[in-house]
């Protein structure tokens, strides 16, 4: 059973707007979004600190973005999550009081529900279905999508992978990983929906006997963005009945300090097929009276 | 519009601010479906109107005064262009209808917020600021 993603209408809206301003080709433009509504935009000097704001004085509006971290994808996601705030109804009542003071909620961490809508507006502002989706189907498959939509989109291989998931009609799925812990793993909806098979969990161990298991025994590996391929099965990785040989690409995300692990060619047998092998074999039973 | 209808319409302002402090339950979209409404009234437009003078949807106007959907920025600043309002009288935060109250700034970890960051936006609030008043020489 799948469980709805509850930041999905904010995803929707996103579409939404990239369809009502006539854009039809990747890769979207946050920077000329925010003009066509009169918001400034301004980067941040290069310290650290937040990585985007969203400010109101009466009717002006202006977004700033941190330039801390040098990287464009980085950039673009932040100045579409601080149009996500501009665009979704019900955010303001989550940054203005009636005194006028900013009270920040929840700790403004990704636990918070505006800041996770936020980001889905983001990612499906930058990669909208309607175009995502096609330009997906040339792309190949595996980490080579992935990268291929990256660099099509101009996002993060993180947030890109994140996309492909919500995005596919395969059944596939991407893990991230920390040395031997998983961190965290998105399934297409067509792998959700095999039957028998367990969700991986956040801080479970990487299966020992697949690529990514010994990608991550060297850290160099992740912080050189290395890659390895390899193959393994669906047991190993969600446990159930399958077992059935998968394509699994492992590529290291640089200073992030994490893997990304795509797993896809998985030929699940649909029931009927399994219902119909499963006949076969009691009508060749050898029965003795 | 009327004197008496302007009147009114200040009254309501006036009196949804009274039951909201004693009520101690206002938040700015609560009190935005009667601002609106009021606003709307003032300037002599149908929702029909507004909503075609906005580019918005009638049945977005409707949902917006009767409290059952909650407006985005772009909603709130869309409808204030609009209705040559501001949008702090749309969010309750001020009385009158071209009144400015201070700026927000909206981000994350405000609480944590370095000094650095503070004064970067400090600087664009004095910008749109000085923006807003050029315009407002412009207009007039």
């Amino acid at each position: 059973m799948s469980r709805p993603n509850p930041s999905a209408h904010a995803g929707l809206a996103a579409e939404q707007l990239i369809k009502e301003f006539n854009i039809t080709t990747l890769p979207i433009d946050p920077f000329a979004i925010a003009r066509d509504r009169d918001i400034e935009v301004f980067a941040k000097p290069a310290h650290a600190g937040v990585s985007g704001m969203l400010i109101r004085r009466g009717n002006y509006f202006a977004i700033a973005y941190a330039t801390h971290i040098d990287n464009e994808p980085f950039q673009r996601f932040s100045v579409s999550h601080e149009l996500g705030h501009y665009f979704l109804p019900g955010h303001v009542e989550a940054v203005v009081d009636d005194r006028g003071i900013h009270e920040s909620r929840a700790g403004g961490d990704s636990n918070n529900k505006y800041e996770r809508e936020a980001d889905q507006f983001a990612a499906s502002f930058l990669m909208p279905r309607h175009l995502f989706f096609p330009a997906l189907r040339s792309a190949g498959d595996g980490v080579s999508a992935v990268k291929h939509m990256s660099s099509l989109c101009k996002t993060s291989l993180h947030t890109t992978a994140i996309r492909y998931t919500q995005c596919t009609r395969d059944p596939v799925a991407i893990v991230i990983s920390v040395g031997n812990r998983i961190d965290h793993c998105f399934m297409s909806e067509a792998l959700k929906s095999v039957d028998g098979i367990d969700w991986i969990r956040k801080h479970d161990a990487v299966p020992r006997n697949t690529a990514t298991f010994v990608f991550n025994q060297n850290a160099e590996n992740v912080r050189n963005a290395g890659s390895a391929d390899g193959t393994s099965s669906l047991q190993d990785w969600f446990g159930g009945r399958h077992s059935i040989e998968i394509s699994e690409d492992v590529i290291g995300l640089g200073s992030y300090g994490k893997t990304l692990t795509v797993l896809y060619d998985i030929d699940v047998p649909d029931v009927e097929d399994e219902e119909n092998e499963k006949s076969l074999i009691e009508s060749w039973k050898p029965r003795f009276r | 519009m009327s004197r008496a209808k302007k009147f009114t319409c200040l009254l309501r302002t006036r009196q949804l601010k009274l039951y909201q402090i004693v009520m101690n339950e206002s938040t700015p979209t609560s009190v935005f479906p009667d601002r609106l409404k009021c606003a709307r009234e003032y300037r002599g437009l149908t929702q029909g109107e507004l909503a075609e003078r906005s580019g918005l949807q009638p049945s977005a106007i409707s949902h917006f005064e009767t409290g059952t959907r909650k407006p985005s920025f772009d909603n709130l600043r869309l409808l204030a262009d609009t209705l040559d309002i501001t949008t702090d009288y749309l969010l309750g935060r001020v009385s009158d209808f071209k009144e400015l109250a201070g700026a927000d700034r909206l981000h994350r970890h405000y609480s944590a917020l370095k000094e650095e960051d503070r004064k970067f936006a400090d600087d664009l609030i004095t910008h749109l600021a000085n923006k807003a008043a050029n315009r407002g020489k412009d207009k007039k």
